[in-house]
């Protein structure tokens, strides 16, 4: 069998996202990832929230689904119950998934099901062409916040923290091998796991760019930081402004939706026999 | 008596809804036909909760208008409803709630006081146990023996342990006791021997979409609670651990729906439940199974609207919601149950369908239905469920080129082969963008087309598997009502009523809506003379459907939109008020 490489993914597309995207920097680092942790095209499932992050779909083979504006994580959570041995991850924008669908995102940490959630973080709606999204920082100009940005925004690591995700971490597009190395870690995770991807958005975003986060950038762990302490979590997490930490912030082992449900203890629910085998005694209640 | 109707209401909160499903189970045991409805509003405590039972020997479709015994739990009750009381009928009260006259009613009346607070306290049971005594008197002044109820009260309470056992049964058999002590020759409503031979379920019209969609394999489910599908969600979050299925609370029905299709795309059957408003919300994830032809089966259970509208009320307002839900142009099934039978039967039609065609089918149910205690055979839910995924290819099928088109157009009738997540070499993308065969996207002029006209054409296919509506009744009759779903019962009982009057009817009755079967349809109406519209909406839905595919026009309409199912006596008053 021919070893999984980052160009087992690849289709007969090319990327449509504007030169200089931090989305190429996400996209390269996922196939190493999946390549690393030997998920070839047919052994996991992406699932695509709608923006500019979604377009990824069709530069990478692996079976997938793009389904609504906001609401990849509740496909996901479908996907993972009816086929639990399925590794899921979820490419989502912080428009998709703060915005549209941030009840999904908060429901779906509170029950820790075994997904991965990878939000590409550029504080715009990219592909609506440049409106502010929920992570938009405040006086950040945007086409729909034309005198800078008011509202407090939503930081989507305390947000998954205080939700119950498990494993919460940020990365950087700009850092393929350190996000590589994130994504590895979110990926193997048992349990939900939210990676914000700090993710420069070269045509909308003129204040974020490149440099400006790599002046700020510091690893977490080359600080001895040790991601087993929510408060401490939520310290880092809030950390924002001359100094943004990147890296691990927090992991627990929960058990996850999948395990607590009784029907998947064995078998995916895929497999299972369609009949029921006491119809009497299912019937008996009624009687 | 051959059948006794019976009433029991009172304030929310005192078992009056179980009473009736009880005194349903006892007496469906003994060989009777029967049916209870309920009506509350909608709150916990407080209010006024009604539940009607009727008992009869013979087969019947639905209540009828008379009254013949009347369990009242508080005075409010009497006030409401005594005027609905036959002549000669019973009512059961507490004098310590109100001491009623024979002066207090228009017609004669039998009063039968029974102390039931008293009954209650003597045996230390909790105050909410009055309805249990008033159960054991019914079963006496229905001339019926103890061990009857007993038996039933056993098994309802069997979860909760011996002692609450002996003592439910203990006060019951006070009120049995009181009645054959003080009311010796009280036998006007002895019931007449049962004469069901076979063992009848006693079973709601949700329980039976719960039990059709396990027999049919339905291993997922996500369902927000709503009034009038609740009791889907007991039963089958009671079962998930035996049943082997997972039924999730979703955050809200846009939730519901997608975590739906995504356990559908990773191959299990799987469906959602709700009411107008639930799926409202859920109206752009349809829209989602229809681009990504998914199976998908939605049960929409009916109540007024318009917005939270009258919550535990029935009506008919969502088929034409139905029909036309969803941004984008794609194929749906529109399936209506009439009664137990079909909510069971078209449950698992839904899926066979649903897996067939890749589309969405609805079931769409109603409060009525949903929530009314149901007497039907238990064969009819023990039989062989054939089942049928479609085109969901096996692994080895798969061509080992990677040539698998999962969206593949060729097709002879728009359905195209399905692979699930993990095969090797099924490889797609189920993509809510415009996309080629195997899902990647696009926006080229021709496939766009294609793509659309292969989905489109599914309804060609489906057509062909369409049902016919069902005709009931009398060949010439002068008289043909045209309904769809649970007004079938009311209308039948109608056309009994109606026969005794020397009117020959019948009723055309659709559980099948979309696609419309406008062959058949046209066959059968075309050479009617008068046609009467039957519909508890306010713009006749259904007419303007037949209207719509037949351009037949049916003016003669018997409609109703104030939560309430029709009664038989309405449909026969109003029918006679057009001629
Ligand atoms: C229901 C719905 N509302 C609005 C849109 C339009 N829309 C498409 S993408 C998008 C925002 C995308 O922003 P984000 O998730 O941050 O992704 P990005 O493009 O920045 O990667 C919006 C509002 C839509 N497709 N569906
Ligand atoms: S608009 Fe921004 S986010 Fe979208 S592709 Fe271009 S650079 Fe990337």
């Amino acid at each position: 069998m021919p070893s999984i490489t980052a160009d087992s993914f690849k289709t007969s597309f090319l990327p449509t996202w504007c030169p200089g995207c931090g989305d190429f920097g996400i996209w390269m680092s996922l196939k190493n990832a999946l390549a690393n942790l030997g998920i070839g095209s047919d052994d996991g499932f992406l699932v695509y929230g709608i923006g500019c992050h979604g377009n990824m779909q069709d530069w990478m083979k692996i079976y997938g689904a793009r389904g609504l504006h906001g609401r990849a994580l509740p496909v996901a959570q479908g996907i993972k119950l009816a086929n639990h041995k399925l590794p899921v991850i979820c490419i989502t924008g912080d428009g998709d998934c703060l915005g549209e669908g941030g009840n999904h995102l908060i429901h779906a940490a509170k029950r820790n099901p075994d997904i991965t959630v990878i939000i590409h973080d550029n504080q715009v709606y990219g592909l609506t062409t440049g409106q502010a999204s929920p992570t938009a920082q405040p006086g950040f100009k945007t086409k729909s916040t034309p005198t800078g940005a008011t509202d407090t925004p939503i930081n989507p690591l305390t947000l998954g923290l205080t939700a119950g995700a498990t494993f919460i971490a940020r990365g950087f597009a700009g850092d393929t091998p350190g996000l590589t190395d994130l994504m590895q870690r979110a990926i193997s995770h048992k349990g939900f796991s939210v990676l914000d991807v700090l993710q420069p958005c070269v045509t909308f975003d003129k204040v974020h760019t490149y440099g400006w986060y790599r002046q700020r950038l510091y690893q977490l762990d080359k600080e001895g930081y040790v991601p087993d302490n929510k408060i401490k979590a939520f310290e880092k997490a809030l950390e924002w402004g001359d100094k943004i930490p990147i890296g691990i912030f927090y992991k627990e082992d929960r058990p996850t939706s999948e395990e607590v449900e009784p029907a998947l203890t064995g078998a995916p629910l895929k497999d299972l026999p369609l009949t029921v085998s006491n119809i009497d005694g299912l019937l008996s209640e009624f009687i | 008596m051959q059948s006794v109707t019976w009433k029991m209401g009172g304030e929310a909160g005192y078992g009056i809804m179980s009473s009736g499903t009880m005194l349903c189970r006892t007496f469906s045991r003994l060989g009777y036909h029967v049916l209870a409805t309920n009506e509350y509003p909608s709150l916990i405590r407080g209010g006024h909760n009604l539940i009607t039972v009727r008992i009869a020997t013979q087969e019947f479709a639905s209540l009828n208008k008379d009254v013949h015994i009347l369990v009242a739990l508080n005075k409010e009750t009497v006030d409401l409803h005594k005027e609905e009381l036959t002549k000669g009928a019973i009512l059961l009260f507490d004098p310590k709630d109100h001491t009623w006259q024979a002066t207090d009613f228009s017609k004669e009346m039998q009063l039968v006081a029974v102390p039931l607070a008293d009954i209650v306290s003597e045996h230390k049971g909790d105050p909410v146990m009055r309805n249990t005594v008033a159960l054991g008197a019914t079963v006496a002044l229905l001339g019926t023996d103890f061990s009857a109820i007993e038996s039933v009260i056993r098994d309802q309470f069997k979860r909760k342990g011996q002692e609450v056992i002996d003592n439910n049964i203990a006060i019951a058999k006070a009120g049995y006791d009181h009645i054959k002590t003080n009311f010796t020759n009280q036998s006007s409503m002895f019931l007449s021997k049962g004469e069901k031979k076979e063992p009848f379920l006693v079973i709601n019209g949700s329980e039976a979409v719960g039990v059709g969609a396990v027999r049919a394999g339905l291993k997922f489910a996500a369902i927000y609670p709503m009034t009038p599908i609740n009791s889907v969600i007991t039963f089958l979050a009671d079962h998930a651990k035996e049943l082997q299925l997972v039924y999730k609370q979703p955050e809200d029905e846009i939730a519901g729906i997608n975590m739906a299709i995504g356990a559908s795309i990773g191959g299990v059957r799987s469906m959602v439940a709700t009411s107008g408003g639930g799926f409202a919300l859920m109206v752009e994830g349809l829209s989602l199974a229809g681009i990504l032809e998914v199976p998908l089966v939605i049960d929409l259970g009916m109540r007024p609207g318009p917005a939270t509208g009258m919550p535990t009320w029935t009506g008919q307002g969502e088929l034409q919601f139905a029909i036309h839900a969803g941004h984008g142009e794609f194929p749906r099934i529109i399936l209506a149950p009439g009664d137990i039978q079909e909510a069971y039967s078209l449950t698992v039609d839904a899926f066979n369908l649903a897996d067939r065609y890749q589309v969405p089918v609805f079931i769409l149910t109603d409060k009525y239905l949903n929530e009314s205690q149901w007497c039907a055979p238990k064969s009819h839910f023990q039989k062989d469920v054939a089942t049928n995924r479609g085109k969901l290819v096996k692994e080895e099928e798969l061509a080992t080129d990677g040539s698998f088109g999962r969206y593949s157009l060729e097709t002879d009738d728009g359905v195209s082969s399905r692979s699930l997540p993990g095969m090797k070499n099924g490889f797609y993308i189920a993509n809510s963008y415009e996309h080629d065969e195997q899902g990647y996207t696009t926006e080229l002029a021709d496939l766009a087309a294609a793509m659309a006209q292969k989905r489109l054409s599914k309804l060609v296919a489906i057509q062909k598997v369409g049902g016919a509506p069902t005709v009931y009744g009398e060949r010439d009759s002068e008289i043909t009502f045209v309904a769809w779903g649970s007004t079938k019962g009311p209308i039948l009982e109608a056309m009994k009523l109606l026969g005794s009057k020397g009117k020959k009817s019948k009723l055309i009755h659709f559980t099948w809506l979309f696609p419309f079967p406008t062959e058949e349809v046209t066959k059968l109406l075309s050479p009617v003379t008068r046609l009467v519209d039957v519909e508890l909406n306010t713009t006749a839905q259904l007419a303007f459907l037949i209207r719509e595919h037949t351009g037949i026009s049916i003016t003669e309409k018997i409609l109703q939109c104030n939560g309430r199912m029709l009664y038989p006596e309405e449909i026969v008053e109003r029918i006679s008020k057009v001629t």
